[in-house]
């Protein structure tokens, strides 16, 4: 790996140059963008003074009381409601039908099969409460983000787009989102009452949804307690075992499990992949940020450059070379890492928080009558643990710049229908379709019918979504309480990382610079490199760029604070 | 060609005259006119043409974003021209000559490996005398042809993984296991080995046929002047093939930097970059992914044009063997 280095070194005049035209791109579009907005610039993001004036009011609504409050946690974070029991007479949150006969055209993500699109009735069904015709057309979740710039290059963007924030990076979103329409003039402030259910959403999950100081996006999934992942393990199992999950505190007290739970001759390993893409779910064990952080002396640092990602990476080397990941975690099929779960080949895994829910355990429980899913308290490599929240909504959706003004006011509300909350009878309609056809009431809450588990996706709540709730899906009350209080714990290591909501955009040179980072993690990660390789691969990382996107960010952080 | 041409033109032999009489003395004949009498062969190739100046020559325009710094939003004709200068950077980048390295390589390997076997599979299934048994096996070599790449990926793992029937039958039975999925240092024979499994049945069609043309009283003449089965082999078959051989050689050594993407995209994490990275993976990782589209365009015209130069250079070699190559001197 001399090789890179000794090439970036040559490499970097060149480089410079290239980064010299996109200096000048962007300033040609900070002076496009000039036009509409003087205070407009490349970076994406707005003042906390100029936010206040354009996120639109919390009107919330209150007409169910959940079974498990919301808990207020540290920095601001707070838990979802628990309900146990969907009410027996739903409230009516939208008077009329919402739309005018419109059609439209849609994309959203999906991770997940996708449902037959001709005679879906839960389609047909919501249509028709919507009074519109929404053409839903979803796509795979994993490789949305490389189709978005293709999307964007062809001018073909749908009528409403669902975009998560992560993948806004690669779009230089900051120029992007003039392609969409700004919902300011409609939403900022008090003007939200026109539509309650979206006044229902709290004024924080829309500020990612702000760019260049203006209102693009409708909150998809928004949450008060958003974090990227945690580490789950197999109750029923542990319970056999007489492990205590309590008595886990730190990575090596996890890593100590291995030998136990390892049992690779009868098909049985103690972890899947722990590390996470790009250290995302090893970063919340061992301190350090997703991105970029702020050390003691005040100065800047990228995850990349931290000591605790080469603690990480020593530690999981260990665990690798012990025998106790799964090998096909090891040969990087992360697609299965789910049924390996289930199936009890594996005991203790990572994954994003949304894998915790009703129809997991309906999986879990048809591959083992005994399956439990639980998740560790916060684990933490020295002191109190500490995680880090997402913005208050990860993911939003847009409306296309070239509709026209009654249009957009059809689909906001239209979008406030979508936004009814838990307990309403709009609510049921948006996630299930028409009772006795796609779903039936079962124990008081709503199941799919067999035509709806084939019929029902998440289309509809990826285009706007109320405020986050935990509920009892499929059955399964328990695990809606485990959850449930399990987050009421987690909000309270809750922490803000740098450049919160921030919506910074940066430079579009740099967006490949990290992948190198990237693929070298991945060989250390499985001990086919040394920790010595990763940091020369750092350091050829500053050198193509990290260290200038840190300038950038320090340029940031002095104009607009650091949004925590 | 012209057999089938003559011979729907000549039943109806009144009114066709005019036409059979073009047949047979063309040469004269202007521009206008051999496509009048060519007209049905012409109609016959036109999807083709048609198929690839839709998908293959239109998106070609595209290759302008590799002298430019193209930006999604600015489009071809908004986005700066900068020469040479995506160019430049491609070729002081070490990734982007590992990823050429590891190309060549895997082509090597796979032309030494891959290329022989369905030539011995056809002879093979040529020698066996029951139909029956010969269909059965050629459907049996020809399935994996029609399985995706993922699903091929997926066999392998199950069979040959770290927690695949193979090693846990060593496992349970005490002995040591053997990584094949995740070795870096042997996945060039991995991927080989999946190519072969996956494609050898299918490429067994063209030498078939090659084997069907072959007169057969050549076979009975030798048999009868004492020549046993190799010496037939030798003296008849492979010389009949040889054409054929060459022929798809000269096409192999065009492809070669055309190693494939998915099978190498799919077991990337498995064996890491350095393994894996081909230059198909390389424009898209580093060109498509991270909206460096210019970046990605100019690898693949660098790509195409060497490849282009690898074609010229080895039909140059195939004429030298006295065959046709893909075109005829």
């Amino acid at each position: 790996m001399q090789d890179p280095l000794k090439g970036a070194a040559t490499n970097r005049r060149q480089f410079l140059s290239l980064a010299g035209l996109g200096v000048l791109s962007v300033a040609g579009v900070g002076g496009l963008a000039g036009c509409t907005d003087k205070k407009a610039n490349g970076p994406g993001t707005t003042s906390q003074s100029d936010l206040s004036k354009i996120l639109p009011n919390y009107i919330p609504n209150t007409a169910v009381k959940p079974d498990m409050p919301a808990v207020v946690g540290a920095n601001g974070a707070v838990s979802d409601p628990v309900f146990l029991r969907y009410p027996d007479s739903p409230v009516k949150t939208v008077a009329a039908i919402p739309g005018k006969g419109g059609s439209y055209t849609t994309m959203t993500p999906l991770w997940g099969a996708i449902p037959p699109s001709d005679g879906n009735s839960y389609y047909d069904a919501v249509n028709k409460a919507l009074g519109v015709t929404l053409k839903i057309q979803p796509s795979d979740g994993t490789n949305y983000g490389n189709a978005l710039p293709a999307l964007f290059a062809a001018d073909k963007l749908p009528d409403w787009i669902q975009i998560p924030g992560w993948n806004t990076s690669t779009l230089n979103f900051g120029q992007g989102v003039s392609k969409f329409a700004d919902l300011t003039p409609y939403l900022a402030g008090d003007k939200i009452k026109d539509y309650p259910n979206l006044a229902n959403i709290p004024t924080g999950a829309w500020q990612a949804g702000v760019w260049n100081g203006k209102l693009y996006g409708l909150p998809v999934y928004p949450g008060g307690a958003i974090i990227s992942g945690t580490y789950f393990y197999r109750r029923d199992i542990f319970e056999k075992l007489n492990i205590s999950p309590d008595s886990i505190k730190t990575p090596d007290d996890l890593a100590a499990l291995g030998a136990q739970l390892t049992s690779a001759s009868a098909g049985q390993w103690a972890f899947d992949d722990l590390f996470g893409d790009d250290a995302n779910y090893v970063s919340q064990l061992f301190h350090f940020p997703q991105k970029w952080g702020i050390d003691s002396s005040g100065k800047l640092f990228h995850k990349y450059e931290s000591q605790e990602i080469i603690e990480a990476l020593n530690w999981y080397q260990k665990i690798v070379k012990a025998g106790h990941v799964h090998p096909d975690a090891i040969a990087g099929n992360n697609q299965n890492g789910k049924q390996r779960f289930w199936s009890g080949k594996v005991c203790i895994t990572a994954d994003g928080t949304g894998a915790w829910n009703g129809d997991d355990a309906k999986s879990g429980t048809a591959a083992n009558p005994s399956y439990r899913r639980a998740a560790f308290k916060l684990m933490s490599s020295k002191g109190t643990p500490t995680v880090e929240i997402g913005p208050g909504a990860g993911m939003f959706g847009y409306l296309n710049a070239k509709l026209s003004e009654d249009k957009i006011k059809e689909l906001l509300k239209v979008a406030d229908y979508i936004a009814a909350p838990y307990g309403s009878a709009e609510w049921l309609v948006v996630n299930f379709g028409a009772e006795g056809d796609t779903y039936t009431m079962k124990d008081g809450n709503p199941a799919l019918t067999e035509k709806g588990a084939k019929e029902v996706a998440t289309t509809f709540q990826f285009l706007v979504t109320p405020s986050n709730q935990t509920t009892v899906q499929q059955g399964f009350p328990d695990v809606a309480k485990d959850y449930g209080t399990w987050q009421a714990e987690m909000v309270k290591y809750a922490v803000k990382p740098a450049f919160y909501a921030m919506n910074v955009t940066e430079p579009s040179q740099y967006s490949s610079i990290g992948k190198a980072v990237q693929d070298m993690i991945q060989d250390v990660k499985f001990g086919r490199k040394s920790v010595a390789d990763y940091q020369e691969t750092v350091k050829s990382w500053k050198s193509q760029g990290g260290d200038a996107l840190r300038a950038f960010y320090e340029d940031i952080r002095n104009k607009y604070g650091t949004g925590q | 060609m012209a057999a089938i041409d003559d011979g729907v033109a000549a039943p109806p032999a009144l009114s066709s005259q005019p036409s059979a009489k073009a047949a047979s003395g063309g040469r004269g004949l202007n521009w206008w006119g051999r496509l009048k009498r060519d007209r049905s062969l012409v109609i016959m190739t036109l999807p083709a043409v048609i198929l690839l100046a839709v998908f293959s020559y239109g998106p070609m325009f595209g290759l302008i974003t590799a002298f430019q710094a193209y930006d999604i939003y600015n489009g071809v004709a908004g986005s700066p021209f900068v020469g040479f200068d995506q160019f430049q950077r491609l070729f002081s980048d070490p990734l982007f000559w590992h990823a050429l390295e590891n190309t060549l390589v895997l082509s090597a390997v796979q032309l030494v490996l891959y290329f022989p076997i369905p030539i011995v599979l056809a002879l093979l299934l040529n020698s066996i005398m029951s139909s029956k048994v010969r269909s059965f096996v050629q459907a049996i070599v020809y399935l994996p042809h029609f399985f995706g790449w993922v699903l091929v990926v997926v066999v392998f793992q199950e069979m040959l993984g770290g927690a695949g029937a193979l090693n846990m039958f060593l496992r349970q039975h005490d002995m040591a296991t053997w990584n094949i999925m995740t070795n870096p240092d042997t996945f060039k024979y991995l991927v080989t080995a999946q190519a072969v499994w996956k494609e050898a049945g299918w490429g067994i069609v063209v030498f078939l046929a090659a084997l069907a043309a072959i007169d057969s009283s050549l076979y009975e003449a030798a048999a009868a002047d004492g020549a046993n089965r190799w010496r037939r082999l030798w003296h008849i078959t492979l010389p009949g093939m040889r054409g054929v051989i060459v022929l798809l050689l000269v096409l192999r050594l065009g492809n070669a930097l055309s190693i494939g993407f998915e099978q190498f995209i799919l077991q990337r994490l498995a064996v890491g970059r350095d393994a894996a990275e081909v230059l198909d993976t390389f424009a898209y990782n580093y060109g498509l992914v991270g909206n460096n589209i210019s970046y990605g365009t100019a690898a693949g015209l660098f790509k195409g044009i060497v490849s282009v130069a690898l074609l010229l250079a080895a039909n140059k070699v195939a004429h030298k063997f006295g065959e046709d190559g893909f075109y005829r001197r």
